[in-house]
């Protein structure tokens, strides 16, 4: 299920797994968090060949990935690192409101 | 380098960061950082993010492994399951048209923004039945 979102709408899948594991196996949400991040691995690998040779124009843009991946090494890093000192609740309050407008924007206006 | 590759750093940064702290692997942010910032079409989008994705879950992953916070029956667990429904949700992503995609995507960040705001908020009282 996670793996079909991932594959499906471009993201590791994180979000069905993070719950289902919190929920039904009651693993801390740290440790859900970070096995996610790692079973994510695999599902990106396999989605994306599919994406870059199905089409006849590749779906996935490696220069643009290149420049978010140097970013986003950096911000990893940096956020592993900060996970038991970040004002978590506050962090995640902020981050659902900003992805609530993006997904308003994106279902009205797609 | 151009403007454009700034901005992507920049919007990689905060995918990274908040990969590292609540776990979301970046693509929920590179996706819409993306298509809105960058007005790239939503199939393309999905497929950059998901190769963005990789070396950002290598290295949260690596530095979760080494502070001992990943459960590794569970991670291959999840990770085997999840290629065969990888692969299936791929090939459909690629084969939808981009603005259906979108606003399916556009109800996922919805669900999400849900999720992260009040995390394992029902069933308190239910049985837990494995969907």
């Amino acid at each position: 299920m996670g793996g079909l979102l991932g594959g499906l709408l471009g993201v590791g899948g994180g979000f069905v797994m993070v719950p289902l594991q919190v929920l039904w196996a009651r693993m801390p949400q740290k440790q859900a968090n970070a096995t996610s991040l790692v079973a994510i691995i695999p599902i990106a690998l396999v989605a994306v060949p599919i994406y870059y040779f199905r089409k006849g124009t590749p779906q996935v843009d490696f220069h643009l990935a290149l420049f978010l991946v140097i970013g986003s090494v950096i911000g990893a890093y940096f956020g592993a690192r900060l996970l038991n000192r970040i004002p978590e609740r506050e962090l995640k309050y902020g981050v659902a409101g900003l992805l609530f407008l993006a997904g308003l924007k994106e279902l009205v206006f797609p | 380098m151009s403007w454009g590759d700034l901005v992507a750093i920049g919007g990689g940064l905060l995918a990274g960061f908040l990969s590292g702290t609540i776990g979301i692997g970046g693509g929920l942010v590179f996706v819409p950082f993306m298509t809105i910032g960058f007005r790239i079409a939503q199939p393309l989008a999905q497929g950059t993010s998901l190769a963005a994705v990789i070396p950002t879950a290598v290295v949260g992953g690596v530095t979760h492994l080494r502070r001992g916070n990943v459960r590794r029956d569970a991670a291959i667990w999840m990770g085997a399951g999840g290629v065969v429904g990888a692969a299936i949700g791929a090939l459909i992503a690629v084969e939808v048209p981009s603005s259906i995609l979108a606003r399916i995507f556009g109800a996922f960040l919805l669900f999400s923004a849900y999720r992260i705001a009040f995390p394992g908020r029902p069933a308190a009282t239910e049985p837990k039945v494995p969907a």
